[in-house]
C-alpha cells in the first residue's frame, strides 16, 4: 500500500503541463484525490477506530515510546515485550524486588560464580519447545549483540545445557544479583527463528508469553492475539491493539475519546482532565534531582555546593510543576523502592553552606550555567523554579535548554555547572548498585557530576561485593549517604506516573519500574 | 535577465539555467545533509546509540562497536557515495538506528504528508475563495467602491497552526467525538489535521488574493467587458485567472511546504508523516533516512514549482509571451475607515499590553499562583510557574517583534536579490521551500553551535521561499508589461527600470505577504528552541509563550489566549497599519 500512496502523490504533480483544460480540472482532481487515495495506516483489519470498545474482549493499548528497532530486546524496545507480556526470562522481578520464576520454575547457587537454573515445560509461539538449547541459543545472541546490551554491560555470561530442562549459567566475577539480572526485557528468551543471520532479532511470533505479536506496523502499531499454548494458561483477553502515541496529550485525548482503553504515561499537566476514575498513580523509580559538577567552575568549590542544596526546596515542584503528582525527595532513593526508607543512613559530614555573601564573593561574577532537556516537559519548568531559588541564595544563573541528545555529549564532557537531572534510579538489573556505580563512581561511564571521591567509590565497591540481599540493600543506602555527603547531587522530587486507565479494564498492572502492564488477568469487564 | 520579450533561444537557455539552478541548489543540500554528522561535534555513535536505548550506557567499547556497525570511521563521501549509488536500484540503504530500509518508511511517510498536504489545500483554497469572494463579488458587477485592509485574513493568518490542532483535538475529538482525536486511519482522521494547517495557509492565500483582485478588476478590459454586458460570471472567472497567476507561487511555500514541515501538528494528531521522520533521523543523526527524506523533499519541491509554472503558463500563457501584459496597480479606492479604527485599536492595545506589562515582573516565580485565571492582581492570568503572563507579554514584546522584523527584513532584500537574479534562482527556491526550517537550524547548529543569533540565521535561510517566489512571478509580469518596453524604447537603463518600475510594482505586495507571514515567523523561531537556538528560558518570548502554555491550553486557556492574541494584534496592527500609512502617503 505504501508505495501506492507515493506513486500516487508524485502521479498528481507530474500531470501534463501541456494540459490546457487547466485549472478547473486540476482543482477537481486535487480535491478529490485525498478523498480516493486511502493512506492510511490500517484498514485491513476493519476494526474503525473511535467511540466505543474494540470487537470482542480485545485491548486497545496506546503507549508512549515508538519502536526504534522493530520491537527487538537489544534496543529500548525490550520494555513492550515485558509490559504486554510478549516475551519472558528466565526469571521474573516480583513485587518486594527479588527474583521470581519465570521460564525458570527454580535455580540455586552453586558457587560465588554458578547458577543452576530448572526450566519448567513451556511453549514458544512458533510451535517450538523451551529446551535448555533454545535458552543457552538466546543468552548467547544477546551476549554476543553489537551493542551489548545494558543488562549485561558490566558482566559475562557462559550459559550451558545440562540436559533438556536444566541450564548452568557462570560469570567471570561473582555476580550476586544474577537472578534479577535474567529478569531484564532484553535477556527474554526467543525461539531460535528470532535470530536472524544479520544479527536482528524479531519478537514476532516467537515469545514464550500469553500474547503474540501477530502484525507490526512500523512505528504507529502492532496486533496481539492471546497465545493459547502459554504455560500459566489462557490470556483473559483475546488479544491486544496497541498503537504509539508519542504525544503526551494526544495519549490523554485518545483515552478521552475513547479510542483506547489503557494510555501509559499521562503527563502532569493532561492528569487533571481525565476522569478521577480512569487516573492512577504510581510511585516511580524515577528521582529527578538537580546534578552539580563537581569538577570545575563554580561548583567544585564544596561551600557553594553545599549552598545551591541549602538554597534548592524540591518541595516546591511537587505542587506546582508536577501538579502533586511525585514526593519529595527523601534520597535517592524514594517511596517506589520499598526497602529504602527503613534503611536510610544519616548524611553527616557535609560542608558548610557558603552565606549569600560569601557566595556573590566566591563565586566573583561567574555564572552557573544550569542546564537540562525538553524530553520530559517537567524539567524545564522545574530548571526556572530552581533558578530563583539559586539567584535567592545569591547565585547569577543562565539556563541552556534543550533536547537531550542535542546535548549529552556537552554534559559527559563536563561543559555544564548544573543538570536538572531525571534518572531511573533501579535500571534493568532491578538492583540499585549499576546505577550508583554509572553515575557516582570515579571511573563510571555516566558520571555527571564528575564526582572523584574514595569514600564513594569504596561504599559502591563493597554494597557490589555483597550477595545477600538484605544486607546489599543496607550498603546501597550507605553509599547514598556517602554521595548525599558530597552535594554532588541534590535530589528534588520522586516522580510518579500517571496510567490511564479506562474504568471498563481491570487488571492492569501498575508497576513502579515500568516493566509490566498487561498480563494474562488483565481484561475487559 | 532579459528586459526583451523571449525568443526561442532565450527561453532555451533560461530553461537551461533554471536546470542548472535546481542540480546545483539540490546537490549542495543534500551534501550539506551528508556531512551533518561530520559537522556537528557530536558523534553519531553516541546519538544513534542514544536513539537505541535510553539507558545504555555510552561507554567507549560500546561507542565503537557503533562505529564499526555502522562503518562511520570511512568518512562522509564514502557513505554518500554508497547512498547515491544504490539509489538507481530503488536501495537507499537502512537506517542507522533501526537497521530497516529506508526506502520503504520514507515512501509510506511520504503518501501519508502528501495525503495530508492536498487535504490542507482542498482546506486552503476553501478559506481563500471565502475570503476572496466579496472582493470578486462586487468587483465583477464594478460595485467595489471601499478597499479592505484584510484585517480579517490576517487575523486568521495570525493563528499558530499548532494551537489550532490542538484546539480541534479538543473540541472536535474529545468533547464532542465527531473525529478521532489522533492517528492515521481513514479519511475521518484527516479532517482536523487538514484544517488546521489549511485555514491559516488559506487565510493567507486568501489575503494575497483579495488585495491583488481590485487592481485587476480596475483594468480596462474589466471595464469594457462590463460595459458591453458580459455576465459578471464571466468577469469574475477572467479576472480570477489574471490574479491567480501572481498568487500561485506562494502555495509552495506555504502548502507544498507542508509535507515536510507539519512537525507540530503530526505531533498532535500522531500521524506518520515525513516530517516527524526527518526530524527524527536528524536528532539522532541517521543519515540514510534524512538523506533521502532530504532528496524527496527537494524533489518534491521541484516537481510542484514545475507544476505552478506550467498552470501560470497555462493561465496566462499567450499575454505573458507577447508582452501584452499591463502591470497590476491598484486603484485608489478610498480606504473603509474599519481599516484605520482597526489599526487604531490594535495599536493601543499593545500598547497598552507593552507598558503595562514592563511595569511587572516576568520572571518572578510563585509556585502558590500556579495558573490562576485573570483577576485584578494578574489581569491576563499566571501560567503554570505563577508567573504573570501580562508581565511575559510585555517584557516579550520588544525582543520578540525586534528579531522577527529583522529576519523579515533580511528575507525580504534576499528574496529581492534571488528574483531578479532569474531563472537561476528559481530552483534555489522550489528547492529550498519545501526544506523544514528545523533541519536548516540543525545544520547552522552543526556549524556555529547554538546560540542567541543562530535561530534567526537558520530562520533567514529559508524563509526567504515566498518572497524570492513571488517577486519572481510578479517581475516576470512586469517585464513583461508594455510600458517597461516603452520605458526602454526611451534608453532607460537596467537601474531606472528597477528603481521606477520594478520595486515600485513589486515591493507593495511583497511587503504585504511578509506582514501576513510575521507571526508565522515568530513561531518558527521559537520553534528551534529545543535545538538550544534563541533565546534561553527563562526570557520571555511569545513564540515561547505559546508553546511552554500549550499543554495548559485546556486546563488553563487564557495561558495560550493572550500570546495568541497578542500575534494577532500585531498582525492586524501591521496589516492595516501599512494599509492606512500606504493610502496616507498617496497624493490625493
Amino acid at each position: 500500500m505504501s508505495l501506492t500512496c507515493g506513486g500516487f502523490g508524485k502521479a498528481i504533480l507530474i500531470s501534463s503541463p501541456t494540459m490546457r483544460t487547466t485549472f478547473r480540472s486540476l482543482l477537481t482532481a486535487i480535491a478529490v484525490t485525498p478523498l480516493l487515495a486511502g493512506c492510511f495506516a490500517s484498514g485491513e483489519d476493519g476494526s474503525s477506530p473511535g467511540a466505543g470498545a474494540g470487537p470482542a474482549g480485545r485491548l486497545r493499548v496506546a503507549l508512549a515510546v515508538p519502536p526504534v528497532q522493530a520491537l527487538s530486546p537489544y534496543s529500548n524496545d525490550a520494555t513492550v515485550l515485558s509490559k504486554l507480556s510478549v516475551a519472558e526470562g528466565l526469571t521474573a522481578l516480583g513485587g518486594d524486588g527479588a527474583a521470581a520464576p519465570a521460564l525458570a520454575s527454580s535455580w540455586a547457587q552453586t558457587n560465588a560464580t554458578t547458577w543452576v537454573f530448572e526450566l519448567r515445560k513451556a511453549t514458544f509461539q512458533d510451535g517450538s519447545e523451551v529446551t535448555a538449547e533454545s535458552v543457552v541459543n538466546a543468552l548467547d545472541h544477546a551476549n554476543a549483540a553489537k551493542t551489548k546490551p545494558r543488562v549485561l554491560s558490566d558482566v559475562t555470561l557462559t550459559a550451558k545445557a545440562e540436559d533438556a530442562d536444566t541450564v548452568t549459567i557462570s560469570t567471570k566475577t561473582p555476580d550476586p544479583v544474577l537472578p534479577l539480572r535474567l529478569a531484564s526485557p532484553a535477556l527474554a528468551i526467543l525461539s531460535a527463528k528470532a535470530y536472524a543471520a544479520d544479527g536482528t532479532v524479531s519478537p514476532v511470533g516467537t515469545g514464550t508469553g500469553p500474547f503474540v505479536i501477530t502484525k507490526l506496523t512500523g512505528k504507529t502499531g502492532a496486533t496481539l492475539n492471546r497465545f493459547d499454548g502459554y504455560w500459566g494458561g489462557r490470556a483473559k483477553a483475546s488479544g491486544i491493539d496497541v498503537t504509539w502515541i508519542a504525544d503526551g496529550t494526544a495519549r490523554a485525548n485518545a483515552l478521552r475519546s475513547g479510542e483506547v482503553d489503557i494510555a501509559e504515561w499521562i503527563p502532569t499537566s493532561q492528569a487533571k482532565l481525565l476522569d478521577p476514575d480512569t487516573r492512577h498513580e504510581v510511585p516511580s523509580v524515577r528521582t529527578d534531582s538537580l546534578v552539580l559538577n563537581t569538577a570545575g567552575g563554580v561548583f567544585a568549590d564544596p561551600s557553594l555546593r553545599a549552598a545551591a542544596r541549602e538554597a534548592v526546596d524540591g518541595s516546591a515542584l511537587v505542587d506546582s510543576v508536577f501538579g502533586g503528582y511525585a514526593d519529595p525527595a527523601q534520597g535517592l532513593f524514594g517511596p517506589a523502592v520499598a526497602w529504602a526508607a527503613d534503611k536510610r543512613v544519616e548524611v553527616t559530614g557535609r560542608a558548610k553552606a557558603a552565606t549569600p555573601a560569601q557566595v556573590r564573593s566566591l563565586t566573583n561574577g561567574r555564572t552557573v550555567r544550569l542546564a537540562t532537556y525538553t524530553n520530559r516537559a517537567e524539567l524545564p519548568e522545574a530548571a526556572t523554579v530552581l533558578q530563583q531559588q539559586l539567584e535567592k541564595a545569591g547565585f547569577t544563573v543562565r539556563q541552556d535548554v534543550r533536547e537531550y541528545t542535542q546535548m549529552e555529549a556537552d554534559l559527559l564532557a563536563g561543559r555544564y555547572d548544573a543538570l536538572v537531572f531525571s534518572r531511573v534510579t533501579l535500571l534493568d538489573t532491578g538492583d540499585a548498585v549499576a546505577f550508583l556505580a554509572s553515575d557516582f563512581t570515579s571511573n563510571g561511564v555516566y558520571n555527571i557530576a564528575r564526582l572523584k571521591d574514595t569514600r564513594v567509590d569504596q561504599a559502591i565497591a563493597s554494597a557490589a561485593k555483597e550477595g545477600d540481599t538484605a544486607k546489599r540493600q543496607q550498603l546501597i543506602m550507605r553509599a547514598e549517604a556517602e554521595i548525599l555527603r558530597t552535594d554532588a547531587v541534590v535530589p528534588l522530587v520522586h516522580e510518579k506516573v500517571v496510567q490511564g486507565i479506562s474504568a471498563d479494564v481491570e487488571g492492569v498492572l501498575l508497576d513502579p519500574r515500568e516493566r509490566s502492564l498487561i498480563d494474562v488477568d488483565t481484561r475487559l469487564k | 535577465m532579459s528586459n526583451a520579450p523571449s525568443t526561442g533561444a532565450d527561453a532555451r537557455s533560461a530553461r537551461w539555467r533554471a536546470g542548472v539552478g535546481r542540480v546545483v541548489a539540490g546537490t549542495t543540500l543534500l551534501a550539506a545533509v551528508a556531512l551533518l554528522p561530520w559537522l556537528s561535534g557530536t558523534d553519531p555513535a553516541l546519538t544513534v546509540l542514544r536513539a537505541r536505548s535510553a539507558d545504555q550506557d555510552p561507554t567507549p567499547a560500546q561507542l565503537a562497536a557503533v562505529r564499526e556497525q555502522l562503518g562511520l570511521d570511512a568518512g562522509p563521501v564514502r557513505h554518500l557515495a554508497t547512498w547515491l549509488a544504490g539509489l538507481p536500484r530503488g536501495d537507499a540503504g537502512v537506517s542507522w538506528v533501526s537497521g530497516e530500509p529506508v526506502l520503504p518508511q520514507v515512501t509510506t511517510a511520504l503518501g501519508v504528508s502528501v495525503t495530508l498536504m492536498l487535504g490542507a489545500l482542498v482546506v486552503t483554497i476553501a478559506v481563500a475563495a471565502l475570503i476572496s469572494a466579496r472582493t470578486l463579488y462586487l468587483g465583477s458587477r464594478r460595485r467595489l467602491r471601499r478597499g479592505r485592509a484584510g484585517t480579517g485574513a490576517a487575523a486568521v493568518a495570525a493563528l499558530p497552526k499548532f494551537l489550532l490542532a490542538s484546539l480541534l483535538a479538543t473540541l472536535f475529538g474529545v468533547w464532542l467525538g465527531w473525529f478521532p482525536s489522533s492517528g492515521w486511519e481513514g479519511p475521518g482522521s484527516m479532517v482536523l489535521p487538514a484544517l488546521a494547517l489549511g485555514v491559516p495557509s488559506g487565510a493567507m492565500i486568501g489575503g494575497l488574493l483579495d488585495q491583488s483582485l481590485p487592481a485587476t478588476l480596475n483594468e480596462t478590459w474589466v471595464r469594457t467587458w462590463h460595459g458591453c454586458g458580459f455576465p459578471p460570471g464571466y468577469l469574475a472567472r477572467h479576472a480570477l485567472r489574471r490574479t491567480l497567476a501572481g498568487v500561485l507561487p506562494q502555495l509552495l511555500p506555504t502548502v507544498v511546504a507542508l509535507v515536510g514541515g507539519a512537525v507540530a501538528v503530526e505531533k498532535i494528531f500522531n500521524i506518520p508523516g515525513l516530517g516527524r521522520l526527518a526530524l527524527d533521523a536528524a536528532v539522532a543523526q541517521d543519515l540514510p533516512p534524512l538523506q533521502t527524506a532530504t532528496l524527496v523533499l527537494v524533489l518534491l519541491g521541484v516537481a510542484a514549482g514545475l507544476l505552478i509554472q506550467a498552470v501560470r503558463r497555462a493561465l496566462l500563457g499567450p499575454a505573458l509571451r507577447d508582452g501584452a501584459l499591463p502591470a497590476l496597480h491598484p486603484p485608489a479606492l478610498p480606504r473603509s475607515r474599519a481599516a484605520r479604527r482597526a489599526a487604531g485599536f490594535c495599536a493601543l492595545a499593545l500598547f497598552t499590553l507593552v507598558v503595562a506589562g514592563l511595569l511587572r515582573d516576568p520572571l518572578h516565580v510563585d509556585t502558590a499562583a500556579r495558573l490562576l485565571s485573570p483577576s485584578a492582581a494578574h489581569p491576563l492570568g499566571t501560567d503554570a510557574l505563577g508567573r504573570d503572563l501580562l508581565a511575559r507579554l510585555g517584557h516579550g514584546a520588544v525582543r520578540t517583534t525586534g528579531v522577527a522584523v529583522a529576519v523579515t527584513v533580511v528575507s525580504i532584500v534576499v528574496g529581492l536579490l534571488l528574483a531578479t537574479a532569474g531563472k537561476v534562482s528559481a530552483g534555489l527556491t522550489e528547492v529550498m521551500s519545501t526544506l523544514p526550517a528545523v533541519l536548516v537550524g540543525l545544520l547552522t547548529t552543526a556549524v556555529t553551535g547554538p546560540s542567541v543569533w543562530g535561530a534567526a540565521g537558520a530562520v533567514c535561510l529559508v524563509a526567504w521561499t515566498p518572497y524570492a517566489a513571488q517577486a519572481a512571478a510578479l517581475l516576470e509580469q512586469e517585464r513583461a508589461s508594455g510600458h517597461l518596453h516603452a520605458s526602454i524604447a526611451f534608453g532607460a537603463g537596467p537601474a531606472h527600470l528597477l528603481r521606477r518600475h520594478l520595486l515600485p510594482a513589486v515591493l507593495p505586495a511583497v511587503l504585504r505577504n511578509a506582514l501576513l507571514r510575521l507571526p508565522t515567523t515568530i513561531l518558527v523561531l521559537a520553534s528551534l528552541g529545543f535545538l538550544g537556538l534563541g533565546e534561553q528560558p527563562p526570557t520571555p518570548e511569545w513564540g515561547r509563550l505559546l508553546l511552554e502554555n500549550q499543554p495548559y491550553a485546556e486546563l488553563a486557556p487564557w495561558t495560550v489566549l493572550g500570546p495568541a492574541c497578542a500575534l494577532v494584534l500585531l498582525s492586524v496592527l501591521a496589516v492595516s497599519g501599512v494599509a492606512s500609512g500606504r493610502r496616507a502617503s498617496l497624493p490625493g
